[in-house]
């Protein structure tokens, strides 16, 4: 492979795992920006769609096979983990809206070890292993750069997500409704905005993208553990602070920044010291500017 | 008036201590008490089972053959949980029993700290299952290690890969201390061989994306990847590097052995090779028999160290037999001499009680299934 062949193929490769991160980073950046809650069980709920997904295809697998089932099996995964989501909030979290920061940030920690460590016992902590039928090898080879058809559908995914999310929030009422509650809520509840049912939503949109990005994992790597979403978790979070938390598009971008600082890492100073390369840039980038790259500086009235 | 109480609790106290160790001494007069430290719980508790399973099997089939010195053999497990604190719990239920060998030992951490108090009380140990070089640097000259340790593993991996004319190696670990031990004796042994070692890369366990390392091992020249990790990991790696277009040699270590690890690899899967634990239904004939016989009895198959643990309650019984006694020393000198032919191939120890032969085997997978290849 020549040197411009291999930065070619790491840049797909970061954006590929870029798109995960900035999957479920969206979940964390539109939580926090309506309701100032780092949902740690974030990355829990990613591990959930995962195994639903799983479970789903295994039953589906034998009526209908190949891509439909995997898209039904999908779909159902998100309404799984978006019930996961949503019954977090509504038990765990709402009752807690007037406490603390700290109080609620507890409650997420409660709630993801909840979450692994259920999964940790059904499973008995074995991994289970997912077989679509789909070749996943088949794809394009340009020169000595491989990309496969699934990274092609992988990518592309992700994108109509994204931009779908942004139109949804920029473009609808409910959009309109979410970006209100995040600048103020007890106005909003003044407005006649059902505030409540507001934020339950958002909690169920972003559980389901959480699980659209565990079910294509589930296809995609073709094994799923208890443990999974806990590194990804802590990851996707940092990305959705990079890109500027409460941004949607700084959720994307830092996503896909982390994931090619890490691909970048790997081939030049080894994968023992890529996460050490990808932070060290992210610490800096936080320094200079502290509220993520898409950020809006907050002013806090005193 | 309490002290009197107290006497009197004191007297029938030694009393009843005197009647019953008389009584433990007539009923053991035709059995020799074998001492088992196994997880029985815990996180582990699936292989401590399997261990007590594989030691049993052995027991019985040597007490419906007559017995040893015509005696019968008999276990008394004590869980250890694979826990420091739990082992030296466990040892001391063991000791107070009376036993009179002691088999046993799942993880190094677990076992090291009992090994002082069976010392102590002059008690000859066989640890099956734990492989750390440090059990017997402890230097307790009673104490027998039966499995192969790490280094082992490489002396099977270097001839596979002689065999396959390999130049350039890259290995991958999982950044915990067993993965990167395995790792590490690689670095140092397998350029002695004269291969080179051209990348190491570390993969996060529960973080599949390793496409931006199989770009690099591509790029680094590698002909041949040892993977050190789990079996649950595994099957990421090996199909990312074949769906990454790395077209060389996939060799897997022991934490890998598994059958899931077929499964979950699929097509990506043909032609891994595996330095494989020895696995009973693979070595040899007995070692088949064994299988098919543990099977029928307990309707799961053996674990994959199943082979050591018959083959320790085995080396007890050939040494009991030839030495014609219980001593401890006579008994630890003719194991320190012994050239064992079990399941798990040939034992002999090193002067340091280490195994000195690799028990290590290679497996490659093939339409599916394990088959054994001999490098």
């Amino acid at each position: 492979m020549s040197f411009w062949e291999v930065i070619l193929q790491q840049i797909i490769n970061g954006l590929i795992l870029g798109s995960f991160y900035a999957l479920i980073a969206l979940g964390y950046s539109m939580v926090y920006g309506i309701i100032k809650l780092l949902n740690f069980a974030h990355g829990d709920i990613y591990m959930t769609g995962a195994f639903a997904c799983l479970s789903v295809f295994g039953v589906l697998s034998g009526l209908i096979p190949g891509w439909p089932g995997i898209i039904l099996s999908i779909v159902a995964a998100m309404i799984f983990s978006g019930c996961i989501g949503y019954l977090a909030q509504r038990f765990a979290y709402r009752p807690l809206l007037g406490a603390p920061r700290l109080s609620l940030l507890i409650t997420a920690i409660g709630v993801s070890l909840i979450i692994y460590n259920s999964v940790m016992v059904v499973t008995n902590s074995q991994p289970l292993f997912f077989t679509s039928g789909i070749d996943n090898a088949a794809g394009i080879q340009i020169g000595n750069i491989t990309i496969t058809y699934i990274q092609i559908i992988l990518i592309s995914v992700s994108a109509l997500l994204m931009i779908g999310l942004t139109l949804f929030i920029g473009r609808t009422m409910t959009g309109k409704a979410m970006r209100a509650i995040s600048l103020d809520k007890e106005t909003c509840k003044l407005m006649g905005i059902n505030v409540n049912k507001i934020i339950g939503l958002t909690f169920i949109i972003g559980s389901a993208l959480a699980a659209i990005a565990g079910g294509l994992a589930c296809v995609y790597y073709g094994n799923v553990q208890y443990n999974m979403g806990y590194t990804i978790g802590i990851k996707a979070f940092t990305a959705a602070v990079i890109g500027g938390i409460g941004s949607i598009p700084g959720a994307m971008l830092g996503g896909l920044l982390l994931g090619l600082l890490e691909a970048i890492g790997t081939q030049f100073l080894g994968s023992s010291w890529k996460d050490v390369f990808a932070f060290g840039l992210l610490i800096l980038i936080l320094i200079l500017r502290p509220n993520g790259l898409l950020g809006k500086s907050e002013i806090e009235r005193m | 008036m309490s002290k009197k109480i107290i006497k009197i609790i004191a007297i029938s106290m030694v009393l009843v201590l005197c009647v019953s160790f008389i009584s433990g001494c007539q009923s053991r007069e035709d059995t020799i008490l074998i001492g088992v430290l196994a997880p029985l719980s815990g996180s582990e508790a699936v292989y401590g089972k399997d261990m007590v399973n594989c030691y049993q099997l052995a027991v019985d089939e040597i007490n419906a053959a007559g017995g040893v010195l015509g005696k019968k053999l008999k276990l008394y497990t004590a869980d250890d949980g694979c826990d420091p604190n739990m082992a030296t719990q466990a040892a001391a239920k063991v000791i107070s029993k009376g036993v009179d060998f002691v088999v046993g030992g799942y993880g190094s951490s677990a076992i090291i700290p009992t090994m002082q108090s069976f010392y102590d009380e002059g008690l000859l140990l066989l640890i099956s299952n734990a492989n750390s070089t440090d059990i017997t640097k402890q230097g307790f000259n009673q104490s027998f290690m039966i499995n192969s340790p790490g280094t082992h593993a490489v002396q099977a991996l270097t001839e596979l890969c002689k065999s396959l004319g390999t130049k350039k190696v890259a290995l991958i670990h999982q950044g915990d201390a067993y993965t990167k031990n395995l790792s590490d004796i690689c670095s140092a042994e397998l350029p002695k061989s004269g291969f080179e070692i051209v990348a190491v890369e570390v993969m996060d366990k529960g973080a599949p994306d390793v496409s931006a390392i199989v770009t690099a091992i591509r790029n680094s020249g590698a002909d041949f990847v040892y993977w050190c990790g789990y079996h649950a990991d595994g099957s990421n790696v090996i199909k990312q590097l074949r769906n990454g277009g790395y077209t060389g040699e996939i060799c897997a270590g022991d934490g890998s052995a598994s059958v899931d690890l077929i499964t979950a690899c699929g097509e990506s899967g043909e032609g891994v090779y595996l330095t494989s634990p020895p696995i009973a239904e693979f070595t040899n004939e007995a070692g088949k028999k064994f299988t098919e016989d543990y099977e029928k009895k307990f309707k799961n198959k053996p674990g994959n160290y199943a082979s050591l643990n018959y083959d320790t309650i085995y080396i007890l019984k050939e040494a009991i037999e030839q030495t014609g006694t219980l001593e401890m020393e006579a008994i630890r000198d003719y194991i320190q001499g012994i050239e064992f032919n079990g399941l798990s191939g040939v034992i002999k120890f090193t002067p340091d009680r280490e195994p000195e032969l690799s028990n290590f085997i290679i497996l490659k997978i093939t339409n599916g299934t394990f088959e054994l290849v001999n490098p």
